[in-house]
């Protein structure tokens, strides 16, 4: 009797463990920072890939700001939390070089994408990432509606603009006129970037972030001081609300506009209620693309590399088809597009996509920069003591 | 003669796990901090640059304000929440000593305690925040300006170190609580005969009995109070421009994001002496006692 029930635990354990080996050997782990609205949005995508290759995907979520700590430890021992992972482009660069990220030269043509969309993943000719669909960070959005109410229009000049903050602020009801979204840090400084790509130029923001020239630098200070510093003190600006709170609070009329990216389309309830305009003269936009790249750890690298490509190419199509997203491949066609995003990639027609200057630079600068800006939020009068502190940790 | 060699033998699976996880990573810690980055012996300089970092110790707050840099933040932590903390868990102890439904209460206010500290970062940034928080709300009640407390540089250390009141002072209440329940009631009857007051008895009796339940609080709540991380990542990330920053959320940022390790090992080893000269004297005493 024994010995039957011992042969059949041992049968069943095999079968276990066979089953397990089955499943393991087609089961991909991507990870990736988006949850409720957005990862919804993305899931089809990774449904999409099973359905063609047969190969089960499971999706789980982590912020960059935690892979950072993480991901270093588990590759300094050989190992990693998953197969295809989306990070920011300098760490993936970085992993890239350390030889902790599989080398993706010649997997997807660089003349598809956007130009300069593939630079930062790139470490002396080789490739360790991919980009996938991006975000533009076009300007300020406002509510048509609340536009329609109280006879405003989206200005054409700085001076229209200043003159459309004070109407907003005397609106009875509204606490601010422009909402700033706060997280870590990044909301302010999309903002700030967009002042420095309008005021300073695209050439000023692509210099800033390769370090040529100084935070302290005249020009880079007469932005701030001329142009951001008077409406925070002025309280154009909200104090930092953490974001998806201010969204809601803008949405329901608390304040007038709001300085987000181009997701924010899929995060309202009526899109076509949402304008948005860049700040007059604004000659550089900021796209803001999400970056994937396969640990040299996986166990399914050939399964890992069909995923990554899949999302590099068709996933983008099937992404932008959920709004919020604006494709870096290029083939993805414009009809893909709900009309609102249609709207938002028109902003960028004659203007320089310029690349997210924290998510570029990374390393210490990204945090620092975010703090500061929250700094100089609530303090603007400490706007040299910030820009010395960035110019510290500048590249 | 037997068991004298059996004795030292058990103790190996221990010693092999405390070499392989506390003593070689000290040792290695240690041994980075007084590396360069690439692997060369540079003595105390990697010392002298971190601590002479803004991000360690800004002397300008003294004439301007926040932030003061990590170290002395730290230092902050311990001069105001260290005797809130004791006096505050000393507190709620006697109150609720023999109190009807006391032990409801406690078990309520432990609530704090058995929350994860990532969780307690968040729900505090959530009760400082001007619109939706409990404080900037009771403010607001009083007239006061509804504002954000933890995203000013002059409120969001002080916002910290009071708002995890509640997470700390039920480890003090319920070591308190214990201490109570053993000291004889025949002291207080015999002091009550003598015509003692109950101020005096507090002062007389019960605060001395508790001595040694006062050294382990309060130095529980030191060593809390230095390695302060996962409330301050949560509620502000060390800012705003790093005027609620501290010595483990610094290294984490030399670690993690400047990925600059032998910066961070400095950081770990300047909390490792600091932890361990306020342990060391607890611990000493306890080996005494226990001879």
């Amino acid at each position: 009797m024994f010995k039957r029930i011992l042969l059949v635990a041992c049968a069943l354990l095999l079968v276990a463990t066979c089953a397990a080996f089955a499943a393991d050997a087609k089961t991909l782990t991507c990870i990736g920072p988006w949850s409720g609205a957005e990862m919804e949005a993305f899931v089809p995508v990774l449904q999409a890939f099973e359905k063609e290759t047969g190969i089960k995907v499971d999706y789980r979520i982590y912020r960059g700001e935690d892979l950072s700590a993480q991901l270093p430890a588990q590759f300094s021992a050989k190992t990693t939390p998953g197969d295809v992972i989306f990070m920011w482009s300098w760490f993936i660069a970085k992993q890239g070089e350390a030889g902790h990220a599989l080398e993706l030269t010649g997997l997807i043509k660089d003349g598809d994408y956007l130009p300069g969309a593939l630079d930062g993943l790139k470490v002396g000719g080789k490739l360790y990432g991919i980009a996938y669909t991006g975000k533009v960070k076009p300007g300020f959005w406002y509510r048509k509606s609340f536009f329609q109410k109280h006879g405003l229009t989206p200005p054409t000049t700085w001076e229209e603009f200043v003159a459309l903050l004070d109407k907003i602020a005397k609106i009875p009801g509204i606490k601010a006129p422009i909402v700033s979204g706060d997280s870590v840090g990044w909301p302010l400084s999309d903002v700030t970037e967009h002042f420095i790509a309008t005021f300073g130029g695209p050439q000023l923001h692509k210099e800033l972030t390769a370090g040529t020239i100084a935070w302290t630098d005249p020009v880079v200070k007469g932005i701030f001081e001329g142009r951001l510093v008077p409406l925070l003190k002025a309280k154009r600006f909200s104090e930092p609300i953490e974001w998806t709170q201010a969204l809601e609070l803008w949405w329901q009329g608390d304040y007038g506009l709001y300085f987000m990216g181009s997701w924010i389309t899929g995060m309202v309830k009526d899109p076509s209620d949402l304008g948005v305009f860049s700040l007059p003269g604004a000659r550089g936009i900021v796209f803001g693309a999400d970056y994937a790249f396969v640990p040299a750890y996986t166990k399914h690298p050939e399964e890992a590399k069909k995923l990554i490509q899949f999302l590099a190419t068709k996933g983008q199509e099937i992404q932008v088809t959920k709004g919020g997203h604006i494709a870096t491949y290029t083939k993805v066609p414009l009809d893909a597009y709900p009309p609102v995003d249609r709207g938002v990639a028109e902003l960028l027609t004659g203007r320089v996509a310029l690349s997210d200057m924290d998510d570029t630079i990374g390393g210490e600068f990204q945090p620092t920069f975010w703090d500061q800006l929250k700094l100089l939020w609530v303090k603007p009068d400490r706007c040299t003591e910030v820009l010395e502190t960035l110019e510290k940790k500048a590249p | 003669m037997k068991e004298k060699f059996l004795r030292p033998l058990f103790f190996v699976p221990a010693l092999v796990l405390l070499a392989a996880f506390v003593i070689y990573p000290v040792v290695n810690t240690v041994w980075l901090s007084f590396l360069s980055p690439d692997g060369n012996f540079v003595a105390l300089d990697n010392y002298a640059d971190v601590l002479s970092q803004q991000e360690m110790v800004d002397l300008r707050g003294f004439q301007r304000g926040f932030p003061y840099g990590a170290l002395i933040h730290n230092f902050m932590w311990l001069v105001i929440h260290l005797p809130l903390t004791v006096l505050a868990g000393l507190a709620l102890a006697i109150l609720l000593r023999g109190v009807r439904g006391g032990s409801i209460i406690k078990s309520i206010v432990f609530l704090g305690m058995v929350t994860p500290m990532i969780v307690g970062g968040i729900i505090l940034r959530f009760m400082f925040d001007g619109s939706i928080g409990i404080v900037p709300g009771i403010a607001r009640l009083f007239g006061g300006s509804p504002e954000t407390l933890t995203a000013y540089p002059e409120t969001a250390l002080l916002s910290l170190i009071l708002g995890s009141l509640w997470l700390w002072v039920p480890f003090g209440m319920v070591l308190y609580s214990a201490g109570l329940e053993t000291i004889p009631s025949e002291v207080y009857e015999a002091a009550m005969i003598d015509g003692a007051k109950p101020l005096s008895m507090f002062f007389n009796i019960t605060f001395p009995l508790l001595r040694p339940i006062t050294e382990v609080v309060v130095t529980m709540t030191f060593l809390w109070d230095l390695k302060i991380f996962d409330v301050v990542y949560a509620a502000t990330m060390g800012g705003p421009g790093g005027a609620s920053n501290v010595l483990a959320l610094q290294m984490y940022f030399y670690a993690f994001r400047k990925f600059d390790f032998n910066s961070a090992a400095v950081v770990a080893c300047v909390l490792m002496l600091l932890t361990t000269a306020v342990a060391a004297p607890m611990m000493i005493r306890s080996a005494r006692e226990a001879r």
